[in-house]
């Protein structure tokens, strides 16, 4: 019995062995050249970055900017490139590119180093700064936040850069509350649970623009957020065609034209544009 | 026969023997991805902090949210228990109503309720009092004991209805009071029949906690997924809060196993070694329970006069302290009767009066997208045509049973078997799965699948998996439970006439041990479809999802849309429940399972 046992135990073992790894990682640019096909991930929920409107369609800055891109790859290869949307969230959008599942990620996504070890990234195609969102007339100043709760979303930057502020402004215990998600934080800061709500301010004007009048930006920025396309780690004929693609759109007046639809003076979401995207001659 | 200890070798020996290919698995095989566990322990360079002691953290939360829940709905549940059984129509309804509501709907869908709706009803200045005492706390702690005190309800009416009627006549002919009766013959047995059930709840109490995480409550889970964020280490992280909650889990289900034997009656006591070092343990708290309420019994035993007197006499029994309480006690309950009434009015009449203030046209603009999303009109990348919503759910929870009775039969008959080989894996895969919440297993399947195949599949397929796995080891258990109750004699006679393992199995014990499982297979349906509300977490569109999308479209009305997608639920779960009951009542005339708490 003993023997049958061990030996039975040794087959399933090797059976383990043999189950084989199969990697599909490899060169992204010959891969879409081939497919014709680039998986870009988007956010869902995220106003006016990309979300779904009232007729159920997918629209904002990052899908047109998105879509924009591979266009411009596709005229670069000679060829039409289909775009597949990918929904992505705060939770999978660094896991997907890491596994294959898409080959960009165009999801508010800010450059940091700590990110940067497991993906890249594109050149910074946004310059967005984190500021702090409340109910208007309450606070004057980041000062006024010290001991009162903020809200922000988990696994994104603005949390541990709302606890450094607090801690830096003499908050010895801050309490910055983190959900799963952009609207439960608004709904929070809406009923008063939180006194502010500390994220990109383009994500900021975004929601304060549902309900006009009621909410300000409160302070400075205390952070820069600048924003690039996620791509995969060590991929450099992909990343090169993504960053030339974001260049020529500057050069050609392609991308004021999406910022204005989405950002300029006569949307909701008014927010200047007062950088220059990095250019290599 | 072999002998005990030489089984118990054999089992080590398996086990062993997993563990050492899952080890080489890891080491020998190359994933793209390489292993770096000292992020539990070391000091992270970027952020000056040590990752384990988050985890730490959340567990000492998880304990907390945990214990205040099990207590206040053990009180709970108790009061609507008896509640269900009581003679007065209006209690009978409310309890009955609130019972098939919470059983009925998500937890993940109360929590949002209570965290983001409820405190809109309330006045403002006991609103501006919970915001600031850590209101994700409250609503947390506070929804699940809400939700565990519907389940265990029914635990309680079920044990209470247990006991023969005749014990009740019989306790009244020698004398005893109601209250006597209930406190000498009725609870003392309900109480041994209430304890395994009582006990997986409160096990699922424990893990169901995991779900206070969507409301910013940093629970386990949450610190997991924080690491996760931080350092893109998910694998680790999820693999860390896993051993935690197995071994919470284990703690649990020893405890209470080793309660059940203490209590068992009838049958010889068999105690493990483990059960009497337990019971010593626990012996100081015995004793000072015994003198607590010892001591009020004889108090009260004071109070109240002495029946034994063989002397005096009924005329003098009638004391005149009694024949006050006597009459008292009617115009008492009259009291209470109409008190209550009044509340339940200023219930009804207030959630009426809010459901009239709803704005449904909000509901009615959204409805189509609630229940099919885009479909047929989705984008290219989307399985099904873009079909979302409560279709989704439902196609979700019908794929995931079906899957998982193929892993359900395979794991349930494989723990019975006598071959080591085949019952040990049954049972760490079982055990495993059960000792952990579903959400660690979604994140197991959504962080492990890409290491394993290096690629990612649609977060879709990832959850169907997930409740796959997961629903596999409950079912597992109501197989192994309902072919248990089919009589030895059974497969002996097969066996006798000829026929392999198989074809008894095929032909004589599965036939009959399915027609006993039908309605516990539907229970779990319903369950796997509340939980496919959790597939929101990594972003698949069901019905949760779509919700909060739209929610965060139209921000301003809360309330309508998470009170439509309740209904929704509610509906659809109501419904299967109503068919659960009459299976029951259709298929198991005198046998019913009992599904064992963990082992």
């Amino acid at each position: 019995m003993q023997k049958r046992v061990w030996r039975s135990v040794l087959v399933l073992a090797v059976a383990f062995l043999l189950v084989p790894g199969i990697c599909f990682a490899g060169p992204t640019y010959d891969k879409v050249k081939e497919s014709g096909v680039v998986n870009a991930g988007l956010m869902y929920n995220s106003i006016p970055a990309a979300y779904f409107n009232d007729k159920n369609e997918w629209v904002g800055f990052d899908v047109d900017i998105a879509s924009e891109v591979i266009k411009r790859i596709g005229q670069s290869m000679g060829k039409e490139l289909k775009m597949e949307k990918i929904k992505l969230n705060n939770k999978t959008r660094i896991s997907f590119l890491t596994s294959g599942r898409i080959d960009m990620s165009t999801a508010n996504m800010t450059h940091k180093r700590e990110r940067d070890k497991t993906i890249d990234f594109s050149i910074t195609y946004f310059f967005d700064g984190e500021k702090i969102l409340a109910k208007k007339g309450k606070y004057k100043d980041h000062k006024d936040f010290v001991g009162k709760k903020i809200a922000s979303m988990q696994g994104t930057t603005s949390e541990k850069n709302a606890v450094n502020l607090l801690k830096s402004l003499g908050d010895t215990d801050p309490k910055v509350i983190s959900f799963q998600d952009e609207p439960s934080c608004f709904l929070a800061l809406q009923q008063d649970k939180v006194a502010g709500w500390a994220t990109d301010s383009t994500i900021l004007i975004g929601y304060a623009a549902k309900e006009p009048g009621k909410y300000e930006l409160v302070g400075d920025f205390f952070s820069d957020e600048p924003y690039g396309i996620g791509l995969p780690q060590d991929d450099s004929a992909w990343r090169d065609a993504v960053n030339f693609a974001i260049q020529d759109m500057w050069v050609d007046g392609t991308y004021m034209n999406i910022y204005n639809k989405w950002y300029g003076p006569d949307t909701p979401y008014y927010f200047p544009m007062t950088e220059k995207i990095e250019m290599w001659p | 026969m072999i002998e005990p200890w030489k089984r118990q070798v054999q089992q080590f020996a398996i086990v062993a023997g997993i563990a050492l290919a899952i080890y080489l698995f890891f080491t020998h095989i190359d994933f793209g991805y390489k292993f770096h566990w000292a992020v539990l322990w070391e000091v992270n360079p970027t952020y000056k902090e040590v990752f384990g002691i988050w985890l730490i953290r959340g567990l000492l939360l998880t304990i907390e949210i945990s214990l205040i829940s099990t207590i206040v709905s053990l009180v709970l549940g108790t009061f609507f228990g008896i509640a269900r059984l009581s003679d007065f129509k209006p209690l009978y309804w409310f309890a009955t109503g609130y019972v098939e509501f919470f059983r009925n709907t998500p937890l993940l869908v109360q929590l949002f309720f209570w965290y983001f709706a409820f405190p809109l009803g309330l006045p403002e200045t006991f609103r501006a009092f919970l915001y600031d005492h850590n209101y994700e706390l409250i609503a947390a702690t506070g929804g699940l004991s809400i939700y565990t005190a519907a389940f265990i309800a029914e635990v309680v009416r079920a044990g209470i209805q247990a006991i023969p009627r005749g014990h009740l006549e019989a306790a009244a002919s020698s004398g005893l009071s109601r209250i006597q009766a209930l406190r000498f013959v009725i609870l003392p047995q309900a109480f041994r029949i209430i304890m395994p059930p009582l006990g997986s709840e409160l096990l699922n109490n424990m893990k169901n906690s995991s779900l206070a995480m969507t409301i910013g409550v940093a629970d386990l889970c949450w610190q997991a997924q924080q690491i996760e964020s931080f350092t893109f280490r998910g694998f680790e992280a999820t693999t860390a809060a896993t051993v935690i909650y197995l071994s919470l889990s284990l703690t649990i289900s020893t405890l209470m196993n080793s309660i059940n034997h203490h209590l068992e009656i009838g049958k010889e006591k068999d105690l493990s070694i483990l059960d009497r070092i337990l019971g010593f343990v626990v012996k100081p708290f015995w004793l000072l329970m015994k003198l607590l309420f010892g001591g009020i019994e004889r108090t009260w035993k004071r109070l109240r006069p002495r029946r034994r007197k063989p002397l005096e006499v009924e005329a003098t029994y009638m004391s005149t302290g009694t024949a006050w309480m006597e009459r008292l006690i009617p115009i008492l309950s009259l009291t209470g009767k109409g008190l209550f009434l009044l509340i339940l009015c200023g219930l009804v009449v207030s959630v009426g009066y809010g459901l009239l203030g709803f704005k449904w046209s909000v509901v009615g603009d959204n409805f189509r997208a609630l229940l099919i999303w885009t479909f047929p009109n989705g984008l290219g990348g989307e399985i099904f045509y873009g079909l979302g919503g409560l279709s989704l759910s439902i196609i979700l929870a019908l794929i995931g049973l079906t899957a998982s009775f193929v892993i359900g039969l395979a794991a349930g008959l494989g723990r019975l078997s006598k071959n080591p080989l085949i019952s040990t894996p049954s049972v760490l895969y079982i055990e495993l799965i059960r000792g952990n919440p579903l959400i660690m297993v979604i994140f197991w399947v959504y962080f492990f699948s890409p290491i394993i195949t290096g690629m990612q599949m649609d977060v879709f397929w990832s959850a169907t998996i997930a409740f796959t796995l997961f629903s596999g080891a409950y079912l597992a258990e109501i197989v192994r439970a309902g072919v248990k109750a089919i009589p030895p004699g059974q497969m002996e006679a097969a066996t006798a006439s000829g026929l392999n393992y198989f074809k008894a199995m095929r032909f004589v014990i599965l036939p009959q041990a399915l027609k006993m499982m039908i309605p516990a297979i539907v229970g779990q349906f319903i369950a796997l479809f509340k939980d496919t509300s959790l597939a929101y977490i990594i972003g698949v569109f069901e019905l949760t999802t779509v919700a909060q999308t739209i929610n965060n479209r139209l921000m301003i009305y809360p309330f309508e849309i998470y009170t439509t997608i309740a209904v929704l639920y509610f509906i659809c779960c109501y419904s299967m429940s109503m068919v659960a009951r009459r299976l029951e009542r259709k298929y198991t005339p005198e046998a019913r399972i009992e599904i064992p708490a963990m082992a």
